[in-house]
């Protein structure tokens, strides 16, 4: 199986009045295709800040990190937003969903950035819709919807560019218990398709449903 | 991917449909008032367009040596011009001599007449809808009518080859029509007659000599030649024809395409504050746009970063902000263009109508106005988008997602200069508006030296069919009134004041050696009486005492500084190397303001003429008795319906005759009215969608601030305290620069009101007063709203 995220002693610092503090310390961490990955520690121990360095929305100020081989810390931001425009896709806690948007022009959107051509464009939109069982909802705006059902329409819009990683910051964090079951089954059932998944969570219930659970406190990967 | 900008576009500004709309307001009666003001500087300086070579043609200016100038030369100088300076390639003179009356089919028709030579049309080649420029003035009974004329007297037809009649006898032939020239154009022409017609008559001939300069000459010049030579050998001649060279100071060459400036100054005036005017109101709306769009960029932010995870290129995002305020910029442009052809278009027709001109607006002409406003619209919109665009875009995803935009520092120092350069602006218009209407007031309102209050004027210049009956019947209409209870007083004249000819005479005396120049006219014996003007030495005419033929005079106060004399005893008016006596000088008159308090009181002349010569005196003033004008007015229209006349009698109160003489710059008031209304209005539309998003951002901090315990004045306070402080800035900034502008224009009016510290006074409190209402109104409702609904909301 071949790797699809390899991070080799990176570390994340930013400069706060005259300290510097370390986000993210010495982190070394492999992601084969297919891993479903559930990142897990206390609120502060660099989760999030991990998710988005490896989304490539922030940096790591030191250390290797190669997406597929390319070395994404040596890259110009134009083609590191080409890499993930094609590579990845993002699950929110809060779902952010455009709220000028229908369900399916947020679900569209992802695809129109990529020049799709419009027919293909309304094609994979429709997929999506099925595949998640919104279609009588795609006129709708995200006021209009549930946040169980929003987070559908985050997850499908993440998925409808037909990424090969998906990175989800706490996506059941807002949701009650029994949604939060729905969305972790169906990214199980993701992951078995064969959707490499990365996952920041605080509850143990969720990690069960990956492979493999990283434990970061303080910045660092805490060995298990 | 454009469809998808366009609809975005529309769905954010249904959503912000607030903003929206107070966007759109001012945009569209922005953009409309400049449009305007652009559209009449744009008319004005294609009017001269369709005259070719316009570059090459010129006229000669006389200046005195006093300083006084004017545009007229002897009749014979064009001649001698002509046949003795080689670089001039062509002349004509263009004067009037009366306007014609012409007769068509039994109707009367007077316009604008102007006597020309048969080079006329090498010098302006004006177009011609009809006829042939080559041959259209070689016969001596022909005639020329501009497009309008031809319209009013002939329909849609091609009148060349009919004949008009004349001042009662001369067959007329048209040869020509003109295409229609712009009212703003520098040739203002009604109909055009040769100049051959004009010699054979009696009184023409008397004038046509070298000393007398009544008649403007043009003439086309070599593009190569050299004016200064050219002003050598017109100086030259007129030293050697010239009656009397000695009062020339120098003759100018002035280019055609000065005329217009040089006829009336205050055009100038008008159009370089209608260019700062429309740069304003365009300044106040782009701040107001920019204002908005960056307190709306707050609340973009974290649907731009969502956008950039989802792999919007930084181009996209800027790209989708331009469509939005490009459609709101386009459309605004439509609705003003609305706007401008419904009202402000017949508005601007209806003030300066009357004295410059109506004009139109024709797409196939004045497309350029278009494209330029579009351009505008264009430029606008890329200034007011990329500048939030580009400051937000910078925000980085990880922040922006969570909306933490607390940590991007909006740059308020920006803002705020905004927020003080548009108040300034607006606070200089209230300013100048307040200070200009002051002075109006006063110039109305001031004593002018003689009684406006009750007394009526009406023109008696009519041209009488039958001058003997006339006269009868007048002289018992003069009977009639004087016999009348109610009329205090009757007097002809030839002049009335904000009505005296400026026919510039000089007048000399021998003892002193002294040229006096001076303004006359011819009065009644009543005339002084009947507007209540003091004799301050010597006597008022009268018609027992004085003998028109010896042409007694009363002169101002004015006329007797000029001539530095102590007393008017003995003294005589005299002509230089004229043997006349001299005109006795009867009476010295107190100073009044024959004219208007723009110009000062200038040396004038009255000479004696009895009442009843109707041909002499152009005016009849009468004195009536408070509360009987209606009965008097009555009585002298019905007179004058009983005498035929081409002209019809025109009657009017000499206070409103005295106050028209400020309607231009009534105009200009109106104007600047409208600038300063648009200026605040504009910009409180700015500060209210300001407010609406700082009290949209602060309805958790008021919550808060509630259930601690504050009232709700200290909420309204603190949340309008930065706006006033800044209108007041911006108040100080606009004092100083209006003060300095007011001085300035003032100082151009001869009699004029001192600024005053409360006319500030009362513009500051004018914008304070409109910024704490547009504040009120949304910060209020805010400070009085119950703290656990606001509460709720996060």
């Amino acid at each position: 199986m071949s790797t699809l995220v390899n991070i080799q002693q990176a570390s994340r610092t930013i400069k706060s009045g005259g300290n510097s503090i370390n986000l993210l310390d010495s982190i070394d961490l492999k992601v084969n295709e297919g891993d479903f990955i559930s990142l897990m520690g206390p609120s502060g121990s660099g989760k999030s800040t991990l998710l988005n360095c490896i989304g490539m929305l922030d940096n790591f100020t030191e250390g290797n990190y190669t997406f597929l081989d390319e070395p994404v810390h040596k890259m110009k931001e134009k083609n590191r937003v080409k890499l993930y425009q094609e590579y990845i896709g993002f699950v929110f806690q809060a779902y952010h969903l455009i709220d000028e948007l229908t369900v399916e022009e947020n679900i569209e959107t992802p695809l129109l950035y990529k020049n799709v051509k419009s027919k293909e464009r309304k094609a994979l939109v429709a997929d999506m819709l099925d595949r998640f069982n919104i279609v009588g909802k795609k006129k709708l705006f995200p006021e209009q919807l549930s946040g169980g059902q929003q987070q559908l329409v985050g997850i499908a819009r993440a998925l409808v560019a037909t990424p090969k990683l998906i990175l989800a910051d706490e996506p059941t964090g807002n949701l009650n218990s029994k949604q939060s079951q729905e969305i972790m089954e169906l990214f199980a059932k993701l992951n078995n398709e064969g959707v490499t998944i990365i996952q920041a969570t605080h509850s143990e219930e969720n990690a069960s449903y990956g492979s493999r659970i990283v434990n970061l406190l303080d910045g660092s990967i805490v060995k298990s | 991917m454009f469809k998808n900008y366009i609809k975005i576009s529309f769905r954010n500004l249904w959503k912000n449909r607030t903003l929206s709309l107070l966007n759109l307001i001012g945009l569209s009666i922005g953009i409309s008032s400049v449009l305007t003001l652009l559209f009449s500087v744009y008319a004005y300086y294609i009017a001269d367009e369709p005259i070719p070579n316009k570059d090459q043609i010129i006229y000669l200016k006389t200046v005195l040596k006093n300083g006084d100038d004017y545009n007229e030369a002897p009749y014979p100088m064009m001649e001698k011009v002509l046949s003795t300076i080689p670089s001039i390639e062509a002349g004509t003179h263009m004067h009037s001599w009366g306007n014609i009356w012409l007769e068509n089919d039994g109707e009367n028709f007077q316009h604008r007449t102007d006597y020309v030579d048969s080079e006329f049309f090498t010098v302006f080649d004006l177009p011609l809808k009809y006829g042939n420029s080559a041959t259209a003035l070689n016969q001596k009974n022909s005639i020329i009518l501009t497009d309008k004329v031809s319209q009013q007297i002939y329909g849609d037809i091609n009148p060349v080859g009919k004949t008009l009649i004349g001042a009662d006898s001369l067959n007329l032939r048209v040869t020509g029509v003109l295409e229609s020239i712009s009212p703003y154009s520098s040739l203002r022409l009604g109909v055009v007659l040769p100049n051959t017609l004009l010699e054979n008559n009696a009184s023409f001939q008397k004038q046509n000599n070298w000393g007398n300069s009544f008649s403007p000459v043009y003439f086309k010049i070599n593009p190569d030649v050299d004016t200064s030579t050219l002003k050598i050998q017109i100086e030259a001649l007129v030293q050697e024809h010239y009656t009397d060279p000695t009062v020339i100071d120098r003759m100018e060459i002035i280019p055609f395409t000065e005329l217009r400036t040089d006829a009336i100054p205050v055009v100038d005036i008008i159009i370089s504050s209608s260019i700062v005017a429309s740069f304003f109101i365009l300044l106040i709306i782009l701040v107001n746009l920019l204002n908005l769009n960056t307190s709306t960029m707050l609340s973009r932010t974290k649907t731009i970063a969502i956008r950039k995870v989802l792999g919007s290129s930084k181009k996209s995002v800027i790209f989708q902000y331009l469509t939005e305020n490009g459609m709101l910029v386009m459309i605004s442009i439509l609705v003003s263009a609305i706007l401008f052809l419904g009202i402000n278009l017949p508005r601007l027709n209806d003030t300066f109508g009357p004295e410059f001109g109506r004009i139109s607006f024709d797409i196939t002409r004045d497309y350029p106005v278009v494209i330029g406003i579009v351009i505008v619209g264009v430029l606008s919109t890329i200034m007011v988008s990329i500048f939030p665009s580009l400051r937000f875009i910078k925000i980085p995803v990880t922040l922006g997602i969570k909306g933490k935009i607390n940590q991007v520092k909006s740059n308020f120092l920006l803002r705020n200069s905004f927020i003080i350069l548009q108040f300034s602006i607006a606070i200089l218009c209230i300013c100048v508006s307040i200070i200009l209407n002051r002075q109006i007031s006063y110039m109305k309102n001031a004593d002018l030296g003689f009684d406006r209050t009750n007394v009526l004027v009406g023109n008696i210049d009519l041209d009488y069919e039958n001058i003997d009956v006339a006269k009868s019947k007048f002289n018992a209409l003069l009977n009639d009134l004087e016999a009348s209870p109610y009329v205090k007083s009757v007097a002809t004249s030839q002049s009335i004041p904000s009505d005296y000819n400026f026919n510039y005479s000089p007048y000399y005396d021998p003892e002193k050696s002294l040229d006096v120049r001076m303004r006359r006219s011819y009065a009644d014996h009543n005339y002084f009486n009947s507007l209540q003007v003091p004799i301050i030495e010597g006597r008022n005419f009268d018609r027992n005492l004085d003998q028109p033929d010896e042409y007694p005079v009363i002169i101002n106060e004015a006329a007797m500084r000029a001539f530095g004399w102590n007393s008017i005893k003995g003294k005589r008016l005299k002509f230089k190397g004229s043997n006349f006596v001299g005109m006795p000088i009867i009476g010295l008159v107190k100073d009044f303001h024959y004219q208007d308090l723009q110009n000062r009181i200038e040396p004038l002349v009255h000479i004696y003429r009895e009442k009843e010569a109707l041909a002499n005196h152009r005016f009849l003033t009468v004195s009536v008795v408070e509360g009987q004008e209606a009965y008097v007015e009555n009585l002298i229209t019905t007179a004058f319906e009983s005498i035929l006349s081409r002209k019809r009698y025109v009657q009017e109160r000499l206070t409103d005759k005295v106050s028209g003489q400020y309607r231009l710059i009534e105009g200009i008031l109106q104007s600047v009215n409208i600038t300063a209304i648009l200026a605040i209005f504009i910009s409180c539309l700015g500060l209210f969608g300001l407010i609406s998003f700082t009290v949209k951002r602060k309805v958790k901090e008021i919550g808060v601030r509630k259930v601690l315990g504050a009232s709700i004045s200290r909420i309204v306070i603190l949340l309008s305290k930065d706006y006033i402080i800044l209108v007041g800035i911006a108040a100080i900034v606009a004092f100083p620069l209006a003060g300095y502008l007011m001085n300035s224009w003032l100082n151009s009016f001869a009699f004029s009101i001192s600024i005053q510290w409360w006319m500030f006074a009362l513009a500051g409190i004018i914008a304070l007063i409109i910024t704490s209402f547009t504040l009120g109104i949304r910060v209020v409702r805010a400070a009085i709203a119950n703290p656990v609904h606001s509460l709720k909301t996060e």
